[in-house]
């Protein structure tokens, strides 16, 4: 009798997964509310159990950290006076280098994004997924396809948003597509995560167009032509970019510049590209009808998930 | 009653140690899957039924925490439970070698059911690479948790019921 009522409960559930799966594939928006609600109750204890636990494993950091600075301090001392003299000599390149990167207007440009920091309070577990959550919602103005960055390049976007936090898909993550451009050329490419390449703190960089000038130490940059991440954004440098064996694109190798093994605060660019998209619509036309927008990024993207 | 809320606590208090604070621990490549191991003990000292609700609530919270398609988690967490109910009739106190062989069956098939629905399905064939960098490191991990949590639960469960017990005969 028993075991005939569990076997009813396991098919209901099935049916119900299933049915939830294909519903919530299509449209994923159905299920903020309950995110949001879990999300009242979940998300006190995380920061706490968070915050506690940061709390105590930067303690122990710091003391093991004390004995190694003592010892540093000495050597310290000692490359200080060798560094005095060598940066008078370098102020005076500062300048010259300031002044021509005005010439260049290669002045980091997503200085001037609206940004709000906030803390990553939880992150998955496995190593199949590189997602984490951090402590800012839809109350602090936060909204889906914000682009994240930290320590000065980028390191994701935002892919859930309920009220008191969001879930964040980093750059590095097996699904994760970037429309990127080479700084100096301009040539674009696309800056994919790959699972295999992470641990080695490297993302892949394909379908380069085998004539484009794109070398290793570029500097790799969100492009203009990306529906969801905002344009000249750093995303890392190029490395070992070789010929595919089409002859007709190149690929590569990227070495972001965000550390992702220890990101514990971020800054949520509080501008949407689409919202940007909607001003400019006048003049640039064809970006906007090249690809459908917030399709960037996923997996289902026709256009960006070129993948060999 | 007692012994309910006591694994539901148990269940939340896993999903946040496993999400806040083993992220935290750098030195660790790979970290043990508590939830899993939560919901297969349950199933295995509880039976089918209840292993089934453990894993609808270990799964659901695994989803919340996701964002892709709802329901994802819940399912194979809701089979887990249920599965590893089944060998309830086995269930025999002091005896952790099934236990261990069954963790690993259960790492093993929860970590195909990602590999096949969210990265098989994307053309990603380096299964070899997989294996050996994400499932292994993840099943030694789980399989030692195993053999020092389980031990642990069937103590606390022992106690639970001792005192359950007791509280009926007062009753009656």
């Amino acid at each position: 009798m028993e075991s005939k009522r569990s076997k009813y409960i396991l098919i209901i559930l099935t049916v119900f997964c299933v049915l939830l799966i294909g519903l919530t594939s299509i449209h994923d928006e159905w299920l903020t509310p309950l995110r949001t609600g879990v999300g009242y109750f979940l998300i006190p204890i995380q920061s706490g159990v968070n915050r506690a636990g940061s709390v105590i494993y930067d303690e122990i950091v710091d003391y093991s950290k004390l004995r190694e600075a003592l010892e540093e301090n000495k050597e310290m001392k000692e490359i200080i006076t060798q560094l005095t003299e060598e940066n008078t000599a370098l102020q005076a390149e500062e300048f010259e280098l300031e002044r021509l990167r005005k010439l260049y207007d290669l002045d980091q440009e997503y200085g001037r994004y609206e940004k709000i920091g906030a803390r990553v309070i939880a992150n998955d577990s496995s190593n199949w997924f590189q997602i984490f959550r951090i402590n800012k919602g839809s109350k602090d103005g936060i909204k889906v396809d914000m682009n994240v960055v930290a320590g000065g390049g980028l390191v994701g976007i935002v892919t859930d948003v309920g009220a008191n936090y969001s879930t964040v898909r980093s750059i590095i993550d097996d699904s994760s597509r970037v429309s990127g451009m080479a700084m100096q050329s301009g040539d674009t490419c696309i800056v994919a995560g790959d699972l295999t390449l992470f641990k080695e703190g490297r993302l892949r960089i394909t379908t380069v167009m085998k004539e484009s000038d794109v070398k290793d130490g570029d500097k790799i940059i969100t492009s203009n032509i990306s529906s969801v991440f905002l344009p000249g954004i750093l995303i890392g440098y190029a490395s070992d970019i070789t010929n595919d064996s089409n002859n007709i694109t190149k690929s590569g190798y990227l070495i972001p510049v965000a550390e992702f093994d220890s990101i514990q605060e971020v800054l949520v660019i509080t501008e949407l590209k689409a919202d940007m998209m909607v001003e400019e619509e006048p003049e640039s036309v064809e970006d906007t009808s090249a690809e459908s927008p917030s399709e960037e990024g996923t997996d289902e993207s026709p256009s960006e998930s070129g993948e060999s | 009653m007692r012994r309910i809320i006591f694994n539901v606590l148990m269940i939340l208090l896993a999903f946040t140690i496993q999400n806040c604070i083993f992220p935290l621990l750098p030195f660790l490549s790979a970290s043990p899957n508590l939830l899993l191991i939560l919901t297969f003990s349950f199933g295995f000292m509880h039976g089918k039924e209840a292993g089934m609700y453990y894993g609808l609530l270990a799964g659901l919270l695994m989803d919340l925490f996701y964002s892709g398609p709802f329901g994802f988690y819940t399912l194979i967490f809701v089979y887990m439970g249920y599965v590893n109910g089944i060998a309830t009739k086995y269930y025999y106190e002091d005896y952790v070698t099934l236990p261990l062989i069954m963790s690993i069956a259960n790492e093993l098939v929860y970590n195909s059911y990602i590999y096949v629905f969210r990265f098989l399905i994307r053309k990603k064939m380096r299964i070899g690479y997989y294996f050996t960098n994400l499932v292994l490191p993840e099943i030694i991990f789980t399989v030692v948790t195993t053999l020092l949590v389980y031990r642990l639960f069937l103590i606390l469960n022992r106690h639970l019921e001792e005192i359950e017990k007791r509280g009926d005969s007062t009753i009656v």
